[in-house]
């Protein structure tokens, strides 16, 4: 049964159907209610970001209220809707499970009809505190630029109004893509969010310092007159114009915010139909002949692996580098901030040369908690790992697929560093440094690896500790970056002092020394590793099988 | 777990029944070396299996229940990978995945991620990956959980000819007529502990079936549902 043929005579359908706001409403608030009874750590983190949310949102108040009056408020408010409504339509993709009510699947067996659903389902998202601090930030920005009675009156129809077309713009999004967010693909993309946010950051950071530099609010006048024409914002725009005492303008703008949220319900609506009414074609398409793609990847770089386990181990790792998108979103997130951090640096002219051994440290975390990234598949490699040779051979296969990556990037790394500084002749003994790095953080990983296992959770892109391990995983990886700076010291202590005994023309001896010490601890960490995992397989499999 | 006191003839095809919760799952880990005891021995093939893994974990092949794979590698590649792993020449494990790809219905589906396999394909590449090197004695925890009849056939024709060629399968399942068709030998676990073992016709006694004996041996009597319930299908 559907939406389209649900029983139209039976009266418990059709009065469930006339009372539907409330219904959804109290269910939202019911499973809200419910959700945070579970723990009480739950209860502590939701109070707490409702706390930081209003923080954030009454901070952004005074501070809109504060520009009441600048002559760039317009610009700014209209951008400020724009970025929300951006953040309305993106979030959804990464976060597709966060409302019960919400879910059409839910929903399907329901007699209903589906313009009251629609309705009731927009009326049961206004709950919540994304909605909140949206309205909060809406009202805010409509107060700083509204003047005079026309202004008051738009700005009293545009501050509600840009909240819905914000969240019927959400609704519309995850529901047209609802199909591809339950598949396989979907929840990868979502694991890959957290990236985006990190590089993101990084982006908005650096464009923010460079707003800063470049003469204030005005440069965003260009960019805020088209922005003040496209729905949200145009709401928002709206006030500002009918303050200006255009009110043509000003109607237009708000008729067409009032027009999109038409279109959105409708488009809203239209998906929420198809998808209740017409089979999932997902699995479908997964049961139909493979497709010859998978093959390609890895079976030419196969050939020029080394044979036996080490060959095996690596493409493996390898091949989970490029498929797997929790290893994939650490890795990227490793190359994106070990590349920014140094060159951004130098861009700024606040950098050293020194900070291109970031790269070289960034990279080598991933050679901890190793089996933890295997997940509970770990019985396949200790099935096979009998003798502390095994285990050696296979850490060790571990450490070259990684070497593979990282090496070629700290050079290339080192050397974009060295040349935006213009520092050539810093290059030997920084290469030296990032190659003594590596070398301590592969001996310290492997260590950690073998000693201080713990499970990666698959789903959600912000957890990456089992609940329970956060103990052991900050040992991990703080106690092994402690231990890799001390095995490094000699390194570091000979740079120094070369530098301060006025040796300098011994500097570049900094990099074939930094090169063999770092593989010789390299190759002293994998010894000692080795008879550990050896030992512990059963204690590591329990480890790594919580998530 | 309270002691387990097992000892499984070689050439078999052994069933370890018991319901939820008895305990088959601990045992078939502790036995294949993926979970520690803490006290007591375990042999395979007459060697230790903590103090000798080298000999031990060459002649076994397992299929865990609730343990991933590697669901990153597409069928065949987890062959090549599990084969490669344990030793064998590279040109022998493509052979051998080739043809067990093909006898388990597979060949359609080889270069699809393991992410995407059906429950019951999952259980096929598993035992394909169990099999491929051969072993003398297979350990398969709930092989036919959720696995459709065409699978769960393929599987026991598989299963039905590796015993033929004297080699051992121990199985852990609650589906009683599975256990029945299949098994000559039986353990029954309950609560930790092995309540009953030996061939199917000793452990089923003068009970009609090994459903009825394995009943009676857990202690769980049909509970009555005369009284309660009483409205299920009546006057609607």
């Amino acid at each position: 049964m559907s939406v389209l043929d649900a029983p139209v005579g039976a009266a418990p359908g059709r009065a469930a159907n006339e009372n539907l706001v409330p219904v959804f409403v109290r269910l939202k608030l019911t499973l809200l209610r419910n959700g945070l009874r579970q723990s009480a750590g739950r209860r502590a983190a939701y109070i707490a970001s409702v706390v930081v949310t209003l923080l954030f949102a009454a901070g952004q108040l005074i501070g809109l209220i504060a520009l009441r009056g600048n002559a760039h408020t317009g610009s700014l408010v209209v951008l400020l809707a724009a970025v929300l409504a951006v953040g309305w339509a993106v979030m959804p993709l990464f976060f597709p499970s966060g409302d019960e009510t919400l879910d059409p699947s839910r929903l399907v067996m329901l007699p209903l009809r589906p313009r009251p659903l629609i309705s009731a389902l927009l009326a049961s998202s206004l709950v919540g505190i994304g909605p909140l601090f949206t309205l909060c930030l809406t009202a805010g920005s409509v107060f700083a630029v509204a003047r005079g009675a026309a202004g008051a009156v738009f700005a009293v129809v545009a501050a509600p109004l840009a909240l819905l077309v914000c969240v019927a713009l959400a609704r519309a999004v995850a529901t047209a893509n609802t199909r591809l967010l339950t598949s396989r693909k979907g929840r990868d993309l979502a694991v890959l969010s957290g990236l985006v946010i990190a590089v993101g950051f990084q982006v908005v950071n650096f464009g923010a310092q460079r707003l800063g530099r470049a003469g204030g609010l005005s440069a965003l006048d260009p960019v805020a007159d088209v922005v003040r024409w496209l729905p949200p914002a145009s709401a928002i725009g709206a006030v500002d114009s009918a303050s200006r005492g255009s009110y043509g303008p000003a109607l237009a703008q708000l008729l067409l915010s009032v027009a999109a949220l038409v279109a959105l319900l409708w488009l809203w609506q239209r998906s929420l139909v198809k998808l209740m009414t017409t089979p999932d074609g997902s699995t479908l398409a997964a049961a139909g002949p493979g497709h010859e793609k998978a093959r390609k990847g890895g079976s030419g770089l196969a050939a020029l692996l080394p044979q036996g386990r080490t060959g095996t181990v690596m493409e493996r790792s390898l091949r989970y580098i490029a498929r797997d998108p929790k290893t994939k979103a650490a890795w990227v997130t490793a190359l994106a901030i070990g590349l920014i951090v140094p060159i951004l640096n130098a861009l700024q002219g606040t950098g050293s040369v020194y900070f291109a051994c970031f790269a070289a440290w960034m990279l080598g975390i991933q050679m901890y908690n190793q089996f933890g990234q295997d997940t509970s598949a770990f019985w396949m490699v200790a099935l096979t790992i009998s003798s502390t040779r095994d285990a050696y051979l296979e850490l060790r296969a571990r450490a070259l697929a990684l070497l593979l990556i990282t090496l070629p990037y700290t050079i290339v790394v080192t050397v974009v560093t060295a040349a935006l500084l213009d520092d050539w002749a810093a290059l030997p003994e920084v290469m030296g440094l990032s190659f003594a790095l590596l070398g301590g953080m592969l001996a310290t990983g492997a260590v950690a690896s073998a000693n201080f296992p713990y499970s990666i959770p698959q789903e959600g892109a912000f957890k990456n500790v089992a609940p329970g391990q956060a103990g052991l995983a900050w040992i991990s990886i703080f106690g092994g970056m402690v231990s890799a700076g001390l095995l490094c010291a000699p390194a570091i202590a000979a740079t120094i002092w070369l530098h301060v005994a006025d040796h300098e023309q011994w500097l570049w001896l900094l990099l074939p020394v930094g090169a063999v010490y770092g593989a010789l601890i390299s190759w002293a960490g994998l010894r000692v590793a080795a008879p550990r995992t050896a030992d512990r397989l059963p204690e590591i499999l329990a480890a790594v099988s919580k998530g | 777990m309270a002691g387990i006191d097992l000892e499984l003839p070689a050439g078999r095809f052994i069933g370890l029944v018991g319901p939820n919760g008895a305990g088959k799952t601990t045992t078939l880990s502790m036995v294949t070396g993926l979970l520690r005891p803490d006290q007591g021995k375990v042999e395979v093939a007459g060697h230790d299996v903590w103090r000798d893994p080298v000999e031990v974990k060459s002649r076994i092949g397992v299929l865990p229940e609730g343990l991933r794979l590697f669901e990153r590698l597409s069928g065949r590649e987890l062959l090549a990978y599990t084969g490669r792993l344990r030793g064998l020449p590279g040109a022998e494990v493509d052979k051998r995945a080739t043809q067990l790809l093909d006898v388990l219905g597979l060949a359609g589906a080889q270069h699809k991620l393991v992410v995407d396999y059906s429950t019951g394909m999952r259980k096929k590449i598993g035992l394909a990956a169990a099999l491929l090197h051969n072993p003398e004695v297979l350990f398969l925890d709930e092989p036919f959980e959720g696995v459709d009849p065409v699978s769960a056939q393929t599987i026991r024709e598989v299963l039905e000819r590796y015993t033929r060629s004297g080699a051992t399968v121990v199985f852990s399942s609650h589906v009683m007529e599975l256990v029945e068709s299949l098994c000559d030998w039986v353990a029954v676990m309950a609560a930790g502990r092995i309540r009953a073992q030996g061939t199917l016709a000793q452990v089923r006694g003068e009970a009609p079936s090994l459903q009825n004996a394995f009943l009676e041996l857990v202690g769980a009597g049909s509970r009555a549902t005369d009284d309660s319930l009483d409205w299920l299908g009546g006057k609607r």
